[in-house]
């Protein structure tokens, strides 16, 4: 029994080592949302995203199986604005996958093809962890992500040319739905407009702007630097005035903080996906706009 | 040594005359160590006092898609002496194909688990003892390297190194290829919230047969008296062949390392053939294991224990030594480019000869500043 399981553990060694078959386009997310929205326009190809929800896309480590996944892949699809700095050039330097270098069609950077709001001339020395490109989090403006899917169209069409009409046939009518919804996500928004939130950093800036949500308090005192005791306890007296919808925070923050001052203003706490979540059910990019709505929507009836 | 950095560099501003049209400006980053030490330690790479260590300049640029090149400038200071190193001037390929790199120049050999990764990055004040014994606190050299990795579903990289070994060596030791270095590294997630990586490496140093005549005498234990003071690059007990075996296992909640991290690693390494006298029972011996925990974004907290067993060469006979060492640390990081650490070490001489391990100490405070501006690197696994 011993050796029949050895030599099966031997086996799925070696199996694992062995080269891959040549399959499907191999398409590397940094974040699940690009996942979700290569998996809209390209479902034949292999993705997988190296990032999760309950993950803060800021700290991920360059382990071993990211390199691997970087090494197979024909194409790359991250964010950009140096949110994945402190990670993917290590990936790619490690990966010594030519078709994924920075500069190459196969590695895309969302925030190089739309424009992205927060744009520093200079970042002055202790301004905490701000980028001159800007906020990273394009992916929450239901605009700027279908910009961005008529560029990854174009460069499926580029890393897997014998498909190219097929991916260009997709993103249209991808396209044309996601429209529809988008008109129907602002019809749904109405009560929204105008109203206030405070935040744990910038993640949902592009989706407030969208929606006409305005942010009053941001629990960080620096952008990526954790809630202190003392910025909190700043926050109590004008939060308290502003009354504003909800605090919010994303999957991967901790709770600590936002339930702090839940508890001192008496303000709802909002937990919310910042991306998709496949093991949560919310797999597309249009069920994670229908998922936040939804959270949102139930603040303003229950207020 | 030197008209190979020369000829680095000269390649370099060749590439980058003719690769002109695709140049960006090279990211540049500084990064300063600044430390107090309460007492020196028997093969400590920091000195006694105030003093900068591992203060290092670089430069790094990409020329086009083709290759990236990166020089490395290191200065270090303490109440006696200032020390500058080049430690990195290479190239680097992009654009191989089948997930081939090659790099040419001075560079971090791949061998081992902490050798590559930047000194700054590393969870303690100094490297562990058999780094600091047995390599210099870590090799770089002037060479060739050529790494592999495999596009297979489990991450599997392999290495191919040639070296002077002048750095190794700390002579000319005269031969176009003193050290050369084979390793193999393999790694992968067994869950969400847990990953692994485990590596071999071997070492193969010539230098020590070259000119063995004139020069082995100078090889003995005399050449450690001046330890903890002159500030030393190479090895201070070598032999023929090296072996390393390192094991790396991480943990953080769901995967999310930015509020908790556990993460315990191990290498031991065995150094074969010190001279022409050693038997096959006579070889150098080392080992640590580390814990370090981030308990909260901005702290972490850690433990280290290793030990080294040497044979201490005397004319045609040898001596044995063996030191241990333990340090508990504690790190804040008030923002992602600075680290205050405070670390307590602890050595423990098991077996000594001819006061070799004298500066061994019981109870040692470090306090441990860096800062680093521009743009830094990514940081490893």
């Amino acid at each position: 029994m011993m050796r029949i399981r050895s030599s099966l553990t031997g086996l799925a060694l070696v199996a694992a080592l062995l080269p891959l078959p040549a399959q499907a386009l191999e398409i590397f997310a940094c974040e699940p949302e690009w996942a979700a929205l290569a998996q809209a326009l390209a479902p034949e190809a292999r993705i997988s995203s190296a990032t999760h929800a309950y993950q803060d896309p800021h700290y991920i480590e360059a382990r071993p199986s990211l390199i691997a996944r970087l090494r197979r892949a024909d194409l790359a699809i991250c964010s950009g604005a140096s949110l994945e700095a402190g990670w993917l050039p290590a990936l790619q330097q490690r990966a010594a996958n030519p078709k994924v270098q920075p500069g190459r069609a196969g590695m895309l950077f969302a925030a190089e093809h739309v424009e992205t709001i927060d744009q520093l001339d200079h970042v002055p020395f202790g301004a905490g962890d701000v980028h001159p490109e800007g906020n990273p989090h394009l992916h929450l403006d239901p605009e700027r992500i279908r910009q961005v899917a008529a560029v990854l169209s174009e460069r499926l069409g580029r890393a897997d040319p014998e498909q190219a009409a097929q991916y260009r046939a997709a993103y249209l009518r991808w396209s044309l739905s996601w429209q529809q919804r988008m008109d129907k996500w602002r019809e749904r928004a109405e009560p929204l407009r105008g109203r206030t939130l405070v935040v744990q950093h910038s993640t949902f800036d592009y989706f407030w702007r969208w929606l006409g949500l305005e942010v009053v308090a941001d629990l960080e005192p620096k952008p990526g630097v954790p809630p202190t005791p003392g910025h909190l306890a700043s926050l109590v007296e004008d939060v308290k005035a502003k009354q504003p919808l909800a605090i919010v925070h994303s999957w991967y923050q901790d709770p600590q903080s936002a339930q702090w001052l839940a508890q001192k203003t008496g303000l709802p706490v909002l937990a919310l996906p910042s991306t998709t979540a496949p093991e949560q059910g919310i797999e597309q990019l249009d069920q994670l706009f229908d998922h936040l709505l939804a959270q949102l929507l139930e603040q303003v009836d229950a207020g | 040594m030197k008209s190979t950095l020369l000829r680095t560099l000269s390649l370099a501003v060749f590439v980058a005359g003719t690769a002109q049209a695709e140049l960006s400006a090279p990211d540049i980053s500084l990064t300063i160590d600044a430390y107090h030490k309460s007492t020196d330690t028997a093969l400590g790479g920091r000195t006694e006092g105030w003093g900068l260590s591992h203060t290092e300049l670089a430069l790094k640029q990409q020329f086009g898609n083709l290759m990236s090149g990166k020089l490395t400038a290191v200065m270090e200071a303490n109440e006696e002496e200032t020390d500058f190193s080049i430690e990195e001037a290479y190239l680097q390929t992009l654009s191989l194909p089948a997930g081939m790199t090659l790099r040419g120049g001075r560079f971090l050999s791949d061998i081992g688990y902490l050798n590559g990764q930047h000194p700054h990055a590393d969870s303690f004040v100094e490297r562990p003892l058999l780094y600091r014994a047995f390599l210099g606190g870590h090799y770089y050299d002037d060479g060739l390297g050529l790494s592999l990795v495999m596009p297979t579903d489990l991450y599997w990289r392999i290495s191919a190194e040639a070296f002077d070994g002048d750095q190794l060596s700390e002579t000319d030791s005269g031969r176009t290829v003193g050290t050369w270095a084979l390793s193999t590294s393999l790694g992968g997630d067994l869950s969400d919230s847990q990953s692994w990586q485990a590596g071999f490496s071997y070492l193969r140093n010539r230098t020590l047969e070259a000119g063995e005549h004139d020069e082995h005498d100078h090889h003995d234990h005399h050449d450690h008296e001046e330890e903890g003071h002159g500030h030393s690059h190479g090895a201070e007990y070598t032999g023929k062949h090296m072996y390393l075996a390192d094991l790396v296992w991480k943990w953080a909640p769901q995967g999310n390392n930015r509020n908790q991290q556990l993460t315990l690693s191990a290498e031991y390494a065995r150094v074969t053939d010190p001279n022409e006298y050693a038997s096959s029972q006579e070889y150098h011996e080392g080992w640590y294991g580390s814990a370090v925990y981030r308990f909260a974004p901005q702290w972490s907290a850690g433990l280290r224990h290793g030990r080294i067993d040497v044979q201490m060469g005397h004319d045609d006979h040898f001596h044995e030594g063996a030191l241990e060492e333990t340090a508990v640390m504690l790190a804040w990081n008030p923002s992602h480019t600075q680290t205050l650490r405070l670390q307590y070490t602890h050595q423990n001489v098991l077996q000594d000869w001819d006061d070799t391990f004298d500066a061994a100490a019981d109870d040692v405070l470090t306090l441990q500043y860096i800062i680093s501006f521009g743009a830094h690197d990514a940081h490893s696994f």
